[in-house]
């Protein structure tokens, strides 16, 4: 019997390797890629339609299942994007809040991610290490916000809780513990020879077409491009606050694992100036009942930096209760088919899950 | 892909090993049980002795799954509608925004999280009496 010369498969979206409820079509001729297609719409729940139905303070509890891993940056994109049309000014203490929510959240998901990265290519152990170490910032959300993992903490005209009793504290000793541990992902994980060896020169994207295509996050930071949205349109009180936003110009799948890394350092630091600077003052400034609190006919557009990426809100209101429009731009939609449609063509099969975990796409992003 | 000797990053992951020396992060799960902490969006509690009737949770609940019932419980006097709230916990998502607008703050949510059963019917639940 001859054999094939071409082999069709589909990886996802049951295959323990995707990133979520989406699936990659693969046209390959014996381990190497020759067609790669993006088949999404699995997890389509209409949130952009479903926005549309409900008053602006009912909306607000559906934007953070957009994102399971890290919902907070829908919910200030939210509250910003319904701040700036209803012309809210927040207290400083709720955007110090904010910020620290924010970058725990991106933390947690960077923790996520590495489980992710070190589990498409067989080191089970840091994945579960990570997997616990964001547990101990899911403790966190859990004290301040009530939940684990949807917060529905940041809400239009600040937050809605204040800080429980000794919080900063404790935010404070788990950073200490945290930058000891990430000593220890440096030797288990990224200098790790095995993943060395697996990521150095596989899914790399040149400077030029990551500009051009529109690519934002480790994608673009990883070939070298200095873009970051809490640096190039501060929001919040990013502008008072020192990091750096970290490089690389491999541009492959380990120049975006030493972005990242090097990023949660900077969390950290982020954090721990946002610890020590936390002002006192109000968490919420009045706001109207749900059914009296109208936007004016206005449209607007805000972005804010997810762990991922740029992640923008468009939201144009009509003079109603209830929200016109509104749009979802997360890094995922380029990146899971401009980007990891071209990515996959001549990379091996084992390679996909270490490619499309290095993008972290989200599928709720993509078909929101 | 090209596999080239690495001796430091063959041997660096070896500090793994100090993890034997640590204590475990897992609990011996059920014997030793994590404590909920204070403020955590479980279950429904509701004051009766303070609770209006006014519906305010019915209307503001996006999933609907609130109803206003009567039962044979006492009710506060002030209580015009003589109904108190029913949650339907196949549709709650524990956002607490009926906790918000509760005038009186009678309706809560407790650290309690549990409910195992095999019949549907019980997660149609009217928050305990507190």
């Amino acid at each position: 019997m001859e054999t094939p010369k071409h082999i069709t498969i589909f990886h996802g979206p049951q295959h323990p390797g995707i990133t979520g409820n989406m699936s990659i079509e693969l046209d390959l001729v014996g381990e190497t890629i020759q067609r790669a297609t993006t088949h999404v719409g699995y997890l389509h729940r209409g949130f952009e339609k479903l926005v549309e139905r409900r008053t602006i303070i009912q909306a607000f509890t559906i934007v953070c299942r957009i994102c399971v891993p890290e919902p907070d940056p829908n919910e200030t994109n939210f509250a910003l994007a319904v701040e700036e049309l209803a012309g809210i000014e927040i207290s400083r203490r709720a955007k110090y809040i904010r910020v620290l929510v924010l970058e725990l959240s991106r933390l947690s998901a960077q923790f996520l991610w590495m489980a992710g990265q070190s589990g498409s290519i067989g080191l089970y152990v840091v994945g579960q290490w990570a997997i616990a170490d964001r547990d101990l910032i899911l403790d966190l959300f859990e004290e301040l916000t009530g939940g684990r993992v949807y917060h529905m903490y940041v809400y239009p005209g600040g937050v809605r809780r204040d800080l429980p009793d000794g919080f900063l504290d404790r935010v404070a000793s788990l950073l200490t513990y945290l930058k000891k541990r990430l000593k220890l992902y440096d030797d288990i994980f990224i200098n790790n020879a095995s993943f060395k060896n697996r990521a150095v020169g596989v899914g790399v994207i040149s400077k030029d077409e990551a500009i051009v295509n529109g690519y934002v996050g480790q994608a673009l930071r990883g070939c070298g491009v200095k873009a970051d949205v809490r640096k190039d349109a501060p929001y919040l009180v990013y502008d008072e606050l020192d990091f750096e936003v970290p490089t690389q110009t491999a541009g492959d799948v380990y120049a975006r694992a030493l972005v990242r890394r090097d990023e949660m350092i900077q969390s950290v630091k982020i954090l721990e100036q946002v610890v020590e600077k936390m002002p006192e003052g109000d968490i919420m400034v009045k706001m109207p009942t749900h059914r009296k609190f109208k936007l004016p006919k206005d449209d607007t557009w805000v972005k804010v930096e997810s762990a991922r990426g740029e992640f923008a809100y468009y939201m144009a209101g009509d003079g109603t209760e209830k929200i016109r429009r509104m749009q979802v731009r997360g890094p995922s939609l380029v990146h899971a088919f401009t980007l990891l449609e071209d990515m996959l063509v001549g990379a091996e099969l084992s390679d996909v899950a270490l490619i499309m975990n290095s993008l972290g796409i989200c599928p709720p992003e993509i078909e929101r | 892909m090209k596999w080239s000797i690495d001796i430091k990053g063959t041997l660096s992951p070896v500090s793994i090993l100090g993890a034997f020396f640590e204590k475990p992060n897992t609990i011996a799960y059920p014997q030793v049980k994590k404590e909920t902490a204070k403020g955590y969006r479980g279950f429904h509690t509701n004051t009766l002795a303070e609770c209006i009737g006014c519906a305010n949770c019915q209307d503001v609940c996006m999933n609907d799954a609130i109803d206003m019932i009567k039962t044979d419980m006492e009710y506060n006097a002030k209580n015009a509608s003589q109904c108190i709230p029913r949650i339907d916990y196949g549709r709650c998502c524990w956002c607490s925004l009926c906790t918000d607008v509760c005038p009186p703050n009678s309706l809560k949510l407790d650290e309690e999280y549990m409910n195992v059963s095999k019949y549907a019917s019980d997660f149609i639940y009217v928050p305990k009496n507190q």
